[in-house]
């Protein structure tokens, strides 16, 4: 049991804390919808609807088709020796109209969630290539994987090196 | 003049804050702060089948906010003592006159009930938020797979929240406590669920194409933000709670990711690459442009902003080591807090004095005022990213 006291204090306190809280959400509330709307670009091209049922790790999708395109430490380049790959999925798209799917990987080290970030970056750079050569948006989805499924499980350089990298699943 | 006044608030404020504690005393307890900045308190006994159970509790609790040392009734100012029964605690702390300063009583199982009590006693010798009654959750590979788990924040009374064998990562408990949001693999890309702890009912709430995740709940729960990638790249988003109202914050080529909420909900940080290598950005929560926030690191990812809104926490990169380090928002000074393995993700405790984080692959809570620090997890494989109640 609490004195009479301490809750009239406990109260008092609440008071002035309601009063700020009210302040604030009157004010922000103003302005909380004024901005970006969401179907704003940056000269990127948006990704289409995903195709329901259909994912990378699917019974229904070949991974094995293309080989992975690999990439620098922290580095969402597509390196000029990695483009003969990336030109071998540019041309099969152009003649077919399977899904493509890129999932993108990071090595272990570094931060869980900047490396999800990482790992979609790199999907989304081979996609920006491939789109480039002619392929169509509409057929290509992106995910990422970050340091989750490593293709090496060394902790080197070397397997570090074969883990940074770009896998793509193609609809069988 | 304005000092005058300032002095006078501060007078008040101070008189303010020790009024509940006078106010239960028929005469003032003397509460003797030893010269390490504790309270001395004695454990007295709890009566009761499962008080002394209680009590144990009670004491690891004081003992791990940092306020508190320990000393038999005697040396001591104040001692904690109560009796249980029927499923309710009755606690009580007194004075050397034997005065009651708290009386209170708790239900619920003997965990929950100590951690209130405690937190009680935190909150009323003290003024400031407590953390003994908080949870936390995070992700562990005991089963093989990364599940989902919850926990009292001394990493006691442990939950699997998920049985997916698939891959479940980056937690966030809402503020009460009441719902997680995080990012699963279920439909074979990352999307961000929610799971309502009490009916234990999951929804899956951002399922753009592309990858979903990041999710951080807003101080007040309305909102989460988050990083999502369908326009082509990852940006930092807004969305209500459960999913709808989607606003794009960021506008970048970079990879935008980990927002922390300021505490009143209005700024976001969060960690972006687009000048190179992951830094740390501040926004509005209401959109504009992210503006850089100095640190002199060159890796800096996985912010998050204490609940007092004075310090950022945060991941760097040094020789190749990651560690954490707390940037000081007024000041702007940073230091390293962590040394040797690999410390990741850490995240405040209520009383923005406790972190948490992630080193060789269990558990630890590092006390900020004393450096003290304890491993609270063991035996669930690998653990990651931890996440807090406020």
């Amino acid at each position: 049991m609490k004195t009479s006291l301490q809750l009239v204090t406990r109260a008092a306190l609440c008071g002035v804390l309601v009063l700020s809280l009210d302040a604030c959400s009157l004010f922000h509330k103003k302005k909380q919808y004024t901005g970006v709307s969401d179907s704003d670009m940056v000269g990127g091209t948006p990704l289409p609807e995903r195709q329901e049922g259909l994912s990378f790790m699917g019974a229904d999708v070949d991974r094995s088709r293309f080989s992975p395109v690999h990439f620098g430490f922290d580095s969402v380049t597509v390196e000029a020796g990695e483009t003969g790959k990336l030109n071998e999925v540019a041309s099969y798209l152009k003649h077919s109209d399977k899904q493509l799917i890129i999932a993108g990987f990071t090595d272990e080290r570094g931060t869980a969630e900047y490396n999800r970030g990482l790992g979609e970056r790199r999907a989304q750079a081979v996609r920006s290539y491939l789109l480039e050569k002619g392929a169509s948006s509409e057929h290509i989805q992106t995910t990422s994987f970050g340091a989750e499924m490593p293709a090496a499980s060394g902790h080197d350089e070397a397997a570090w090196a074969k883990n940074r990298r770009a896998e793509f699943g193609v609809t069988k | 003049m304005l000092r005058k006044f300032s002095f006078l608030a501060a007078g008040c404020l101070a008189a303010f804050l020790l009024t509940p504690l006078l106010s239960h005393a028929a005469s003032t307890p003397t509460i003797t702060i030893s010269a390490n900045g504790t309270i001395t308190i004695a454990i007295g006994s709890i009566g009761g089948p499962d008080g002394a159970a209680i009590a144990k509790i009670v004491q690891s609790d004081l003992a791990l906010s940092g306020f508190f040392s320990f000393a038999n009734a005697n040396g001591a100012s104040m001692v904690v003592s109560g009796g249980s029964s029927g499923g309710s605690l009755q606690g009580k702390v007194t004075g050397h006159s034997g005065d009651n300063i708290l009386l209170h009583s708790y239900e619920g199982d003997a965990r929950a009930k100590a951690h209130a009590f405690a937190n009680d006693i935190i909150e009323t010798l003290t003024g400031v938020k407590g953390m003994a009654g908080s949870k936390i959750a995070f992700i562990a590979t005991r089963t093989g797979h990364k599940e989902l788990y919850t926990a009292d924040y001394d990493g006691s009374n442990v939950r699997q929240m998920t049985q997916d064998a698939n891959i479940s990562v980056a937690p966030s408990l809402s503020p009460d406590g009441r719902h997680i949001a995080y990012t699963s693999y279920l439909k074979g890309y990352a999307d961000i669920y929610t799971i309502d702890l009490a009916s234990g009912a999951r929804n899956r709430i951002v399922k753009f194409p592309g990858t979903n995740s990041g999710a951080a709940y807003s101080p007040d729960g309305s909102r989460i933000a988050c990083t999502v990638s369908r326009d082509g790249n990852p940006e930092l988003y807004v969305v209500d709670a459960s999913g709808g109202s989607a606003r794009r914050l960021t506008h970048t080529p970079g990879v935008e990711s980990s927002p922390t909420w300021s505490p009143d909900g209005g700024e976001i940080i969060y960690s972006s690459d687009d000048g190179g290598s992951p830094q740390l950005y501040r926004i509005s929560a209401s959109g504009g442009s992210g503006r850089r926030i100095p640190t002199g690191h060159n890796y800096c990812t996985k912010p998050n902003w204490s609940p007092d809104g004075k310090k950022v926490a945060f991941n760097i990169r040094e020789g190749g080591s990651f560690q954490v380090a707390i940037l000081d928002l007024d000041g702007g000074g940073v230091r390293v807090v962590t040394g040797g393995d690999e410390a990741r993700d850490p995240v405040w405790g209520p009383d923005s004095r406790h972190l948490l984080f992630t080193q060789g692959g269990s558990l630890m809570l590092l006390d900020m005022q004393t450096s003290r620090k304890a491993s609270i997890l063991s035996g669930l494989g690998s653990v990651s990213e931890p996440t807090w109640t406020r």
